[in-house]
């Protein structure tokens, strides 16, 4: 299913963090939202999950609007992991997937064969089926993350939101986690939809950038295509090279040093 | 790959998950709450007691024993039970809401709105005995209505609430006293009786009509069990399951309200039970989800062993209330100093 946000607006009080956003996902693909801190983009993924109302604007899944559907049937089309989600103490791996199946399930509908197959094969897919019997609090980070995006794939929608999946992650982590990401986009045709602080692994991984800047979109397109040291320069102040990588050519952003800035003072 | 511990039931389309070791422990409790029935009704004054009366609540010919033991001492086992049914069941609820083990009914004023409320209905009748058992869940949801209302809604984490109650259920324990302290000494004394937790004299004419109350109230607490379970996981995952997190805490806070007024309506604010219930139910039942059923024995199993022991020594009675405060305090200490490490 395609995700179309039209003219969004939202707010926090009177304080407007989104303006005039309009952007477009395609099945099998993943984008990435990039931006400096407080560009808007987390608040942006928010009202597309339904979590923070728009002021203005429309959010479509497949064609309908998530803000005129009851929330259990948007759950069955729209999956949010939230940047530093919380499970309940000493839950289990299998116990925390099967939790991904709560918006199809009812009163009298509480375990059926799809929830099951669907359970398993979300903890094959994502390399954790091992792990089933153990506590979600005793695994690494890596691990963890692991067991959430399974939850995630467990509740089988097509439309997939990941905010900053891999902030808490060393490089090992983070390589596994977004190459895991892109390969259920690929293979599983979801929409992926992902906000990423680190630009340099949203180049690599995604198919598209989105970049804001003050609620706004200033530069949408493939990586390799629109990301400039002019738009580094827009988007975070700082002047940047634009290497090539030397194994599949994606850019790969190298920052410079701030001319007449003074390493940190002893002390401070 | 099934949720864990768990056994599913289909038929056809449907499917039930019954989780293993909450139902083992569930019947459990329930074979220890007949024991402790047996042993509640052999406690007494006078000649029937021990096997004698338990001769007679398993069928016995000694009309006199029968008398005693169902006109008397059975109808407040009922009361005792239902009320502890109701107490563990709120307390289960407000804890996951809070998601803080602290987190009880009396703790959101709702013990104190439900007292004064029964305590303004016998000062106003003429007979003075504590009949009144609809004035708790009234007085109840009047206090938690005002807690709410002072506190500016429910919000996420739920401590705002937490401290307003607190200061709203000083204040109104404070009327309680006002209001006894310009009683005539036996009236006061009475009613003071009751106001501490007390079972004396409770029987069918109060159990029936919570026992009603909690029929009503509790498949809604079931509903909102399986709500509750995704809440644990956060606002903001709960949401995207399809969970809309304000509107299943108000609910459920409303079922909590409404059972805990129920239970004072019966047997006066009974300290303890609302917070050790659900504690104990998680400790037995495994943490893997909402412990709603287990919660709700485990209370009644508690103030029918409470009131027992409290008749059980001595020819003064000591109030349920009393014991189980008595007892409730190392619980407390136990609970705050033990770690739990499996």
């Amino acid at each position: 299913m395609r995700l179309v946000v039209e003219g969004l607006r939202a707010a926090y009080g009177h304080r407007e963090v989104v303006s005039e956003v309009d952007l477009c996902a395609e099945p099998g693909s993943v984008t990435a939202i990039v931006g400096p801190n407080g560009c808007g983009k987390s608040t942006l993924l928010r009202c597309v999950a339904r979590l923070h109302r728009p002021t203005a604007g429309r959010v479509t899944v497949g064609g309908t609007d998530v803000w005129q559907r009851a929330p259990r049937h948007v759950a069955r089309d729209l999956a949010l992991l939230p940047q530093s989600p919380s499970a309940p103490e000493a839950i289990t791996v299998a116990g925390l997937v099967a939790h991904g199946r709560h918006p199809h399930q009812g009163l009298f509908r509480q375990w059926s064969r799809e929830d099951e197959a669907a359970a398993r094969d979300a903890l094959a897919a994502t390399g954790v089926a091992d792990l089933a019997g153990r506590r979600v609090d005793r695994l690494s980070g890596g691990q963890r993350q692991r067991c959430w995006l399974a939850m995630i794939l467990a509740q089988d929608t097509p439309v997939v939101l990941l905010d900053e999946p891999t902030s808490a992650l060393d490089l090992g982590h983070q390589v596994e986690v977004l190459s895991l990401i892109r390969k259920i986009a690929r293979k599983r045709n979801r929409t992926v939809v992902m906000v990423v602080h680190d630009l340099a692994a949203a180049a690599r991984y995604a198919d598209r950038l989105i970049a804001m800047r003050d609620g706004r979109v200033t530069a949408e397109g493939p990586p390799a295509e629109i990301l400039t040291g002019e738009l580094v320069k827009r988007l975070y102040g700082v002047e940047a090279d634009i290497l090539s990588a030397p194994g599949d050519g994606s850019p790969v952003v190298v920052a410079r040093p701030e001319e007449g800035a003074t390493t940190s003072s002893p002390g401070n | 790959m099934k949720p864990p511990d768990s056994l599913a039931l289909r038929f056809g389309s449907r499917s039930v998950l019954l989780p293993k070791r909450a139902t083992a422990v569930a019947l459990s409790i329930v074979v220890l709450l007949l024991l402790a029935t047996a042993a509640s009704v052999a406690v007494g004054n006078g000649r029937t007691v021990g096997w004698r009366a338990v001769e007679a609540l398993l069928g016995g010919e000694n009309a006199f024993a029968r008398r005693t033991v169902f006109d008397y001492r059975l109808p407040r086992v009922v009361a005792g039970a239902v009320a502890g049914a109701a107490l563990g069941l709120a307390g289960c609820l407000t804890q996951t809401l809070a998601r803080n083990r602290l987190a009880t009914p009396d703790l959101v004023g709702v013990n104190d709105g439900a007292t004064v409320g029964v305590l303004i209905t016998v000062l106003g009748s003429t007979t003075a005995s504590i009949g009144a058992w609809w004035a708790g869940p009234l007085g109840a949801v009047i206090a938690a209505a005002a807690v709410v209302a002072v506190a500016g809604g429910l919000g996420t984490a739920g401590y705002r609430v937490l401290v307003v109650g607190l200061a709203l259920s000083v204040t109104i324990d404070a009327v309680t006293d006002l209001v006894l302290a310009r009683q005539p000494v036996d009236v006061a004394r009475g009613v003071w009786g009751w106001t501490i937790g007390n079972l004396n004299a409770r029987g069918y004419e109060v159990a029936t009509p919570v026992l009603l109350g909690l029929a009503v109230l509790v498949p809604p607490a079931l509903l909102a069990s399986r709500k509750l379970n995704v809440l644990r996981f956060g606002d903001d995952t709960a949401a995207t399951l399809g969970v809309v997190p304000g509107r299943w805490r108000l609910y459920a806070l409303a079922v909590a309200v409404g059972l805990a007024g129920l239970a004072v309506g019966i047997g006066g604010p009974i300290a303890f039970v609302a917070m050790a219930a659900p504690i104990l139910a998680t400790r037995l039942a495994g943490t893997a989800r909402v412990p709603i059923v287990t919660a709700a024995l485990s209370g009644a199993l508690l103030v029918v062993c409470a009131d027992t022991l409290g008749r059980a020594f001595g020819p003064v009675e000591v109030p349920v209330g009393v014991l189980a405060s008595l007892l409730g305090g190392p619980f407390l200490l136990w609970v705050l100093l033990s770690r739990k490490d499996s």
